[in-house]
Parts: C-alpha cells; structure tokens; sequence
C-alpha cells in the first residue's frame, strides 16, 4: 500500500467514523443512564432528511444542520416520553420509532422531492488548518475538514466533560447504575433520562445531517442503513466508556473502509467478514474475552419511583 | 447484644393508650400527633403521637412488623401519612419526599444502603446535591473535616463497592451529618456492625445528640436501648405502647410492653442476658434446669468424640474459598457435628458465615478442602443432591435464596421437590395445594394461605414456611441455619428454636450459624468462633464461656 | 390492583376490558393517521381500503398468504414469550431466522435430501434450520451463564452477524450463491428442490397456506401449556422471578437459561425455514425482511400470552399483506404502511401505563 492509498484510507476510515462517532457520544449518555435507545437508526434517519429538506429550502447547509438537530431532538423527545414518562418497553418503543422513521421518511421524500431525485443541496464548507494539513498521510484527511466536523468533535469532548465533572454526570451514572439510590437522594430519574435521551437525539441530529448534507448531498431511502445499530455495537466494545468508544468507532469506520480498499477480483477479505468485524468485535467484548465489559446495571429497566 | 425476656414478668405495667407527649417544650424538634399509616387494608401505624427533644436520642423500641420502619419513613417523606400530622421545630411538617425531609433538617441512615455502589464515596456524597461544574477535591476536605468532628473516619475517594460493611454504615452516617440534620433517623443501624464498633458508633450518637442534634434510633436490642436511650418509645402492633424515661425503667415491663404477653420460664430458647443494664435474668443453674439438655449434651461431649468419623452428620474438612476478587473469605474451616448435637458458630456478619451458607447450600464451590453429610462427599455437589442428601438449609437471606417472594406460599413449599407433584411433566396444583396447607396447619404459618404471595407474609412467618420446607426433609441429616431468627420478634424466635431443637431430638445434627450470641449460648452444645474465614476455637456453650467466646468474635485468639 | 385503577382513579372513566380495548384504540388512531395522510397525498383512501381489503382476505390466496406471513409472526413471539418466562429476552429473532433460512437452503440443496421419502425431504432441512437457529440462541445463553453476558446485547449483535451472514453466503459461490452463468447473476440461492418445499394444505397452489400452519397451532398450544401447567414452565418462571432461590430448591438454571434460549431460537429458525421452503423458495440477502422484528413486537406487545401472540400475528400478518396490496393496486407508497405499523407499535407500547403493568424488577 503506498503513501497516496493510505491517506484515501485515512480519510475514509475518518469519512465513516465520525457519523458513527457522533452518534455514538450521544446515545452513550443515554445508555450511561440506562435507557437503550435501539431508535437512535431512526434518530439518525429522521434527521439525515430534515437536514437535507432544510439545506434545499433555505440554500445554507447550517440552517440544514439546525433542522437535522431540531428533528433529532423532535424524534427523541417521542422515545423519552414513551420510554421514560409512560414506562413502556424501550426495546418495542425503539423498534417501532424505527419503523416509523423508515416509513416516514420514505414517504417524505417522495412527496417533496420525488422518489428518485438525486438533486443535490449546497454543501458545507472546508475549513484548513494551516500547516497541519500539509502533514503527510493524515493531514488531509484531520486537518482539513468540513467545518461542521469539527464542530462536531467538540461537542463530543463537551460531552466528556459534562460526564465527568458536572453534576448531571454523576447524576447519569447514578440513574444508570442503581436508580433506586439516586432516586432517594432526590435525584428524579425520569428528568435525568430525559435530558440524556435528548442529547442523543440532538447529536444523531449532526450525524444524520453529516451523512446526507455533509456526503452525498442528497436523500436516499434508508440511507444510514444500520449505523444506529452500529454506533450501539461500538458503545458495547468501548465499554460504556467514551473515549474507547470513539476508538471503537475509528476501527469500525476502518473495517468499512477496507472494503473499499480490495476490488472486487482480490477479495483476500470478504466484504461480509469486514462488515461483520464490528459485531463481532463487540460480541467477543460482551462476553469479557476482549477486557471485561460491564453495562450500566439498570439498562433497558423501567423505573418506577417508590414514592 | 441481643435482648429477649425469658421471664415471667409480673409487672404493674400494663400496656395502656399511649399517653400524649403535650408538654410543647420550646426544644422540641419533631411532634407526631395522631400519625396513622394504612396500605390498603392493612395500618401499619395508628395513632402514634410522639415527641423528641434536641440534645435527645429517643430510641423506638418494638418486634418486627410494629411499625418502627414505616414511621422513620413517614418522618422521611418516604411514605406520606394516612391521617395525623407532625410539627417540625413548631412548624407544621409534611416531606413530600425525602430530598424535602433533607432539606428540612431530617437525615436518615437506613437499613439498607442507599449509596451507588460503583461510583466513589465524593461523588455519592455530591449526588443530588450540587450542580453546574463538580469541585470534588474541596468537597472532599470538607466531608473528611465533618467525619472528623463526630470521631468517623471516611476515604472520600474510595469507590463504595470496595467498602466493607462497617465502612459503608459509617458512610451512611458521614452522608447524613453533611447536611448537619436537626433530626437523625437510624433504622437498625447496628445489625451490621461488629460489637467492637458498636461501643463507638453509640458514642457517635452520642456526639450527636451533645451537639444539639436529636437522635431517634430504631431497634429491637435492649442493650443498646439501655445504654443511649434518653427515652424509649414501646411500639407494638402499629401503636405506641409506652413511652419511658430510661432513667430507673424496669427493662422487664419493657420487654413485657413489647411483646404484649408473658414469656413462659422454660423459654430458655430466648435468654435474654441483661447483665450489661445490671440486672441478672437467669442464673446458669437456671438456664441448666430449664434447659437440660445444653449441659447435658455438653458434658457428653467427649465421650461422642470418641466416635468413627462417618458417624458425623456434617463435617467440614479445611475448607477454604476465595472469592470473585481473588480475597480468601474462609480459611481452612474445620467443623464436626455430630447426629442430634446443635453447633454454633457464632460471629459478626461479615466474617465469612455468608459464604459458608453459600457453600453449603451448593451455591458456591470451595477454593480447597471438603466437606461430607455422613459417608457422602459434597465438595461439588449441587444443590439438588445436597437436599437429596437430607440436608435442609435455612438461607442467611430469606428473600434472596430461601424462596422466591413473588411466587405463591405453596410454590415456594414445593419447588424443591416439584417432581413428587409432576406428572406427565404437568403440574398437579391439587396436590401442591393440599401438601401446603398441610405444612401451614403443623408449622402454624399465620396470615397466609397455600395461594397467598409470600412476599405478603411477616418475618416470622416467612421464616416458618422456609422451616417447614427444610424440616420435612425426610430424612432429615443435617439442618443447616444461617441467621435463622434475624428480624423476627420474640415470639417468632421462640418457634423458630423450638422448631431446631425438635429436628436435633429426631436425629439431625445442626448447625447454627448466628451473629446473636445469647441465642446461641442457649440452644447450642458447642460453639466454633469465626474470625475473618478462621476458626478461632470451640467451647461448649456455657454462659461463663461468654466472655471467651466474645474475645475469639473479635479476633483475639482465647 | 385492578388493572383500570390508575387511569381509571384518575380520570373517573372505567374502562371494560382494558387489555383489548386500548390496543385497539390505538389501531384505529394510527390507520386514521394513514388515512389522513393518504387523503393529503391524493390517494384514493377507498381505492386505498378495496386493494387492503383484496390483498388481505380478499381471495383464498390473500388470506393463505397472509397467514403464513402470520405463521412466521406467531413462531418468533412464540419463541419470545417462552424465554420471556425465565425473564430472558430474546431480540434475535431476525438472526435466528436468517440462519434457519441458511441452513435450510444448505440443507435442501446440496444435503442430497431431495430424493428422500418418507417427507425426510421436507423434514431434514426444516430441521436442519431449526436446529442451526437453536444453537444461534443457545450461544446467547451459553454466553449468559459462562460470562453474565446480558441477553438483549448479545441476540442483537447476533443478528446482525447472522444477516450479514446471509449475505455472504449468497455473495459467495463457494457457499450458497447460484453458479456465475453471466455477469448479471444475481447474488442468491438456487430454487430448493420442489420436493423439498412444505406442501400445501390444501395442495392447490392457489391457495398458498402451508402445513406450517398446522404445526404453528400445535406449537402454540403446547407453549401455552408448557407455560401454565408444566414443571418446565413453573421452573422457567421462578428462575425468571429469582435465579438464585431457584438455584437453591435444585432447579438447574444454567441449563434451563441455555435450553430455553436455544428453544427461542428454535422456533425463530422454524419460522425462517418456512419462510424459505413455504414461500421464497430460494435464499437472497434481504429474505428475513424484517421478520424478525416484527416478531419481537409481536412478543412484546403480547405481554407473555399464547392468545395475545396468536392475535396480534395474525393481525400483522394480514397487515403486511394488505399494504403489500395497497402499494401495488391502489398505488399507495409502501412507506405509508411502514408508517401506519410503527404508529401501531408505538401506541399500543406507550398504552401499557394504562393498562397498568408496573415494570418488573423496578
């Protein structure tokens, strides 16, 4: 592999993985707080056609970046209120947002742009970091990215710190680990998941709107095409932690990069395994062969307050 | 230690309506007036009225189900009360929840934790109570500062899964003064602590109340009430019986107020040792004539001994176990009981007893060493050979492993042996039914019926339907008991002994794990100390070995 | 406590029955949405309900294929349930499927089986794939036991790893894609032999319904059975209320948690095995098409019942199929159903608090 193959690599790798990483950091928080939202596909979705109705309508691919958040945040706010207000099952409640993502969707773009158009919407700017992008190999690809990027990578160290060392962090942890303490030491659960189920959404809101306006520039039906479940796979092999979780998702978005790598005549690596290569890593995790990995305890639980 | 009347108390003192505290004293922290609590049909509290003073520890005194619990609750703003109403410092008081009850000056320390156990003790101690950015180092001089004043000692950095029990019940502590409360509930606070602390976690108290503080503690241990209490108030069946002034209080008309009846003298079973309030209950000739079989067996000790070693119900043989972590909870245990002979090993919890249970039940496997019921190796067998084997365990904690609470009464009586009610792989519920109320009747199971929800039953009577499970074995070789009359009341205590001492007369040998070391001292031949994992010694079980044996419980070698 | 006695105390309104009247509350709400959004789009809402109403029960083929359809719902929510009992829950139920339909393709194309009498031509990769999606569960439960794995994580990674299987084995003509004859090949399975597809009930092709029906009911009546009367059952569910007392009065939970996980998958490969041999005939990446999932909700929003499995199957089932007709006689977007399903699923999750059912375990 020469120098050339290798930077296309790099930037590949990065082109997949920072969606997935976005995406990631948000529904960690959730997840940190026990609630499993398998709709975060769905959240991705929804956002990744709002963000492209919007850039088409205003011309300004930040107006399309605010309309992917706000219908992130709209999507999620659904799961919040079904999962954690009225206790339903988070697992049948994320499936079906899902479906109903899906199905919207579809059916939206169809009636405002036409099942096949692939008519394209303005794109975001690049922002070069001098010098640093000159590096060789990386450069390139880390230092000279769309804005939004960036913007996005700091909202993901924002969310470090947040869980770190403010209040609502240990509040997180607390909910997600024994809801029962923290509901007794006056912490109310249900606004805590809340607030964590809105920060997912609102960052799948920037992931989705980073896979349609800040790729291809259009919609097409279905296009995150499991990178919700995906992002979920790399929380599972960062442990619930969030900086092995955007490793996780480094390596993922390099196995999908390999595919793009081999042509179709030396297929040493079938594209299935290298697909298959995040769950398994995540399975082979979960199962504390690779480090020993322990969800927060009140996952997917309802909680009921005693009081 | 643990206080239970074995006399026939003739006391004056009858249990009367509750006289109402009205002296409206200018220190008054808390007034209850006419606090009644139902759960539907069932009152829990009625008609308590009560009044604590600063500088006061006013200990709440009553068996289980007396409704101690649900008050310091309702005082928490855990639950809300029925009807009455309660003064806080004048002001009329009514938490919603508990972070009103905290904000109000009402701290609480429960009987079961209410930390996080994988986060540190700072953040623990933050939750709830901070916002915006976390400033975790000044916190944590602080909360050392605060522990300091009350004589505690607390890492703040430790993580609280790591804490022993000890620690944890400090950390409880340290999490109430924090918020420097007018009023401190403790719900039982000593069940977990070994007796060595106990002397300095009542200092604490006292400390406490020095400081202007007012001290409401809850329990069922006479000697602590005798040793802090200002006052005491008497609960039983929900109502406040008494209320006493500790100065020259009978304690027998206290205990008599708490059970509501007379103890028969041959209660030997119960010997409630009051020689730490001064007076004598029961000399040893008394506790040996009610009681003859204690010495009796005692002295035929030795010549048993002589005996083959098959002829052991239950031996245990240099067992040794290390847990998940890698820390070796038992060392090397070496235990003998012989058919018809009752052993004690007594303890403060935490001392490896729980995982001896474990091990016995065939829930946990040995690190090394072995262990036998008769002739048969049970090293690795599972639990469905060790019942085979005619053991019958009677689980440390009841709802955990001693029966599962959400399944009905006859459920529970008949799991274990579930394939005598099968057929045709379906169940018989007519026959379980009929074999239930059968064991209900003879075991006198009260409040409950074969399809009543066993999480709905009392203690006590939880503990008979576990009894009445094991005790029917047949046959019965080995019972083995693992803090058989924790949070049961004196009546409760007698059956449950009663029930242990009928199994050693029909032959099995038993053994008896317990932290209450009067009860053991009464119903065991011999006791084996345990000491973190290790047996310190065996002595017969005589009441002037007391002293000896409570030396081994802390660790000094006799 | 009754179960109207939250909403009921609340608001004054007694509700009968509230178990069924709010579900299908929420039925009629999500197709009036469908409705409405219909009419916005200018579709014609009876042109839209004739061509529903044709493709769902219209014809003995409607009907027979919708209750296949149902057939494959009601055998993953079958499976989901009967985990659920010992508080394991299974969301593999795509995965499960997708390796029933491999190892049944497998099985019918190159185990020589196609030649067999007796039925062992049917028999053999029914079984084949039902034994592989047994496993598939199993692992899970394998899993659990040895590692204190949590279920809902490893089922949902599993499924992925076994669509993505799947595709594979039809990408690759070293596992089960048809020979490359020209460029255009397209990425599946050959047919399965004729002999080894499930016969029909009624042996006429018009009328598509399976003897994989008969076998559903039979397995439905004997969950319901294992669930209420058996040992099995009563087992499951002390193990599902607590492990640890049922470990204690000899129930063996490691092996229970492993062969009831493995019973899950079973009936999750079943259900893929039919799909294959009753209906697609040939395997291709996209054929579990959401089986599975839907099957998981059939579970969940069955709340542990034979009964409610049974309806709700048959009432998504015939769901499909009417949307499936809509779409192509009444020209209505096929997303409209998607979307009328998810609001369907959506509403009837977020009406259990009216149904009053504390969470366990809370």
């Amino acid at each position: 592999m020469n120098l050339d193959t290798l930077t296309v690599y790099i930037s590949s790798t990065l082109h997949f993985a920072v969606p997935l990483m976005l995406a990631a950091s948000g529904e960690l928080v959730s997840e940190a707080a026990g609630v499993l939202n398998l709709s975060l596909e769905g959240m991705m979705l929804f956002a990744a056609f709002f963000a492209i109705w919007g850039t088409s309508i205003s011309g300004d691919p930040w107006v399309g970046l605010l309309c992917g958040i706000s219908s992130g945040l709209i999507f999620s706010a659904l799961q919040a209120i079904l999962s954690v207000r009225l206790r339903a099952n988070q697992l049948v409640v994320g499936i079906g947002l899902n479906i109903l993502a899906l199905g919207a969707t579809t059916f939206l773009n169809r009636e405002i742009f036409g099942a096949l158009s692939r008519q394209l919407v303005p794109g975001f700017g690049l922002l070069e970091i001098p010098g640093l992008s000159s590096l060789p190999i990386i450069g390139p690809s880390l230092f000279h990215q769309y804005y939004v990027v960036y913007v996005g990578v700091a909202l993901i160290a924002a969310i470090w710190f947040v869980l770190r060392f403010t209040a609502y962090g240990v509040e997180c942890h607390a909910v997600g680990d024994d809801p029962r303490s923290a509901d007794w030491a006056g912490v109310s659960v249900v606004r805590v998941r809340t607030i964590a189920i809105l920060v997912t959404g609102a960052m799948a809101g920037v992931s989705g709107t980073l896979i349609s306006v800040g790729d291809i520039r259009t919609f097409t039906e279905n296009m995150t095409n499991g990178a919700g479940y995906l992002a979920i796979a790399a929380i599972i092999f960062g442990g619930w932690r969030l900086w092995p979780t955007v490793g996780a998702c480094l390596l993922f978005g390099g196995a999908m990069a390999l595919q793009f790598q081999f042509s179709a005549a030396d297929s040493l690596v079938p594209t299935a395994a290298l697909l298959m290569l995040p769950y398994v890593l995540a399975l082979l995790s979960v199962a504390g062969l690779v480090g020993r990995q322990v969800p927060p305890s009140a996952l997917t639980i309802p909680f009921l307050s005693s009081r | 230690m643990a206080a239970r009347s074995s006399l026939a108390i003739a006391s004056s003192e009858a249990a009367t309506a509750p006289s109402v505290p009205r002296a409206a004293a200018r220190d008054e922290v808390l007034e209850l007036v006419g606090i009644t609590k139902s759960f539907g049909s069932l009152t829990a509290v009625a008609d308590v009225s009560l009044a604590v003073r600063a500088g006061e520890v006013l200990c709440l005194l009553g068996e289980n189900g007396a409704g101690k619990s649900t008050l310091c609750n309702m005082i928490f703003g855990v639950y809300r009360p029925t009807t009455g109403l309660m003064h806080l410092v004048g002001a009329p008081y009514a938490p919603a929840d508990p972070k009103t009850a905290l904000e109000a000056g009402v701290g609480m320390v429960h009987q079961h934790f209410s930390v996080v156990p994988s986060m540190s003790v700072v953040d623990n101690l933050l939750l709830g109570r901070s916002r915006g950015v976390l400033k975790r180092t000044a916190f944590a001089d602080e909360i050392e500062a605060r522990a300091a004043e009350f004589g505690l000692k607390v890492d703040p950095w430790r993580i609280v899964k790591e804490m022993s029990v000890g620690e944890r019940q400090r950390l409880e502590i340290v999490k109430c003064l924090m918020a420097r409360p007018r009023l401190l509930l403790l719900d039982e606070p000593t069940a977990v602590l070994p007796p060595e602390e106990i002397g300095s976690f009542l200092d604490v108290c006292r400390r406490i109340a020095d400081s202007g503080g007012a001290l409401i503690l809850v329990t069922h241990k006479l000697a602590e009430v005798a040793k802090i209490a200002d006052r005491t108030a008497i609960l039983r069946s929900g109502r406040i019986v008494d209320t006493v002034p500790m100065r020259g209080a009978n304690m027998k008309s206290i205990v008599q107020d708490m059970i509501g009846r007379e103890l028969g003298a041959a209660d030997a079973a119960v010997g409630l040792d009051l020689a730490e309030t001064g007076e004598r209950v029961g000399s040893t000739a008394r506790v040996a004539s009610e009681n003859p079989g204690a010495t009796a067996f005692a002295a035929a000790a030795t010549p048993e001994s002589a005996r083959s070693r098959s002829a052991d119900a239950l031996q245990i043989d240099a067992l040794s176990y290390r847990d998940r972590n890698g820390a070796l909870r038992l060392n090397e245990i070496t235990i003998q009981v012989r058919p018809g002979e009752i052993i004690g090993v007594a303890g403060v919890e935490g001392n490896g007893q729980t995982e001896l249970g474990l091990i016995l039940a065939g829930i946990e496997r040995p690190s090394s060493g072995r262990w036998f019921v008769g002739d048969h190796e049970m090293t690795d067998a599972t639990p469905r050979q060790i019942t085979a084997a005619g053991v019958g365990i009677v689980p440390e904690d009841r709802h955990a492993v001693g029966a599962v609470v959400d399944m009905t009464v006859a459920d529970n009586l008949c799991l274990q042996n579930l394939k005598h009610y099968v057929r045709f792989g379906l169940v018989r519920r007519s026959a379980m039914t009929a074999a239930a109320e059968d064991l209900i009747g003879r075991y006198d199971v009260r409040g409950a019926g074969p399809q009543t929800r066993f999480a709905s039953l009392s203690g006590g009577n939880q503990q008979k339907v576990v009894l009445a499970r094991e005790l029917t074995l047949d046959p019965l070789t080995v019972l083995i008991a693992a803090q058989p009359t924790r949070g049961l009341d004196v009546g409760a205590v007698e059956t449950v002994y009663g029930h242990i001492r009928s199994a050693c007369k029909r032959g099995a040998g038993v053994l008896l794990i317990s932290s209450e070391l009067d009860e053991l001292i009464a119903v065991s031949h011999r006791i084996a100390v345990i000491y973190r994992g290790r047996i310190m010694g065996e002595l017969p079980a005589l009441p002037s070995n007391r002293e000896a044996i409570g030396a081994l419980m802390s660790g000094n070698a006799a | 406590m009754s179960s109207t006695s939250t909403f009921a105390a609340r608001s004054g309104i007694r509700i009968p029955a509230p178990a069924l009247v709010i579900p299908l509350v929420a039925i009629v709400a999500s197709f009036a949405v469908g409705f409405a959004l219909m009419d916005v789009t200018g579709s014609s809402i009876s042109d839209a309900i004739a061509a529903f109403a044709q493709g769902a029960f219209g014809s003995p083929y409607a009907i027979g294929t919708s209750l296949n359809r149902a057939i494959a719902l009601g055998l993953v929510g079958l499976g989901f349930i009967l985990a659920e009992r010992a508080n394991l829950i299974n969301v593999g139920g795509e995965g499960q499927i997708a390796m029933g339909g491999i190892f049944a393709t497998a099985v019918a194309l190159y185990g020589g089986v196609a030649g067999l009498p007796f039925g062992l031509s049917v028999l053999l990769p029914v079984l084949a794939g039902t034994l592989a999606a047994a496993a598939w569960g199993a692992l899970a439960g394998l899993m659990k036991i040895r590692f204190g794995t949590n279920e809902v994580i490893s089922t949902l990674l599993l499924n992925f790893i076994a669509l993505l299987l799947v595709y594979w084995s039809v990408q690759s003509v070293h596992l089960l894609r048809q020979p490359a004859t020209f460029a255009g090949t397209l990425p599946q399975s050959l047919s399965v032999p004729d002999s080894t597809e499930l016969p029909l009930l009624t042996g006429d092709p018009s009328d598509p319904i399976h003897i994989g029906a008969v076998v559903a009911i039979i397995l439905a009546i004997i969950t319901a059975i294992v669930l209420r009367r058996s040992a099995f059952g009563l087992k499951l569910k002390a193990i599902g209320l607590n492990p640890l007392a049922s470990r204690r009065a000899g129930i063996r939970t490691n092996l229970l948690t492993v062969l009831v996980l493995g019973l899950s998958g079973a009936f999750g490969g079943l259900a893929g095995t039919m799909m294959l041999l009753g209906n697609q005939d040939y395997l291709t990446a996209g054929f579990s098409s959401g089986y599975g999932f839907d099957g998981l909700v059939v579970g969940l929003l069955s709340r542990g019942s034979v009964l409610g499995v049974v309806a709700v199957a048959i009432f998504f089932g015939f769901l499909r199929s009417g949307g499936i007709s809509m779409q192509i006689a009444a020209h209505v977007p096929a997303a409209l159903v998607t979307i009328v399903q998810g609001i369907i699923v959506v509403a009837i999750a977020g009406s259990a608090i009216l149904i009053d059912r504390t969470s366990r375990r809370a």
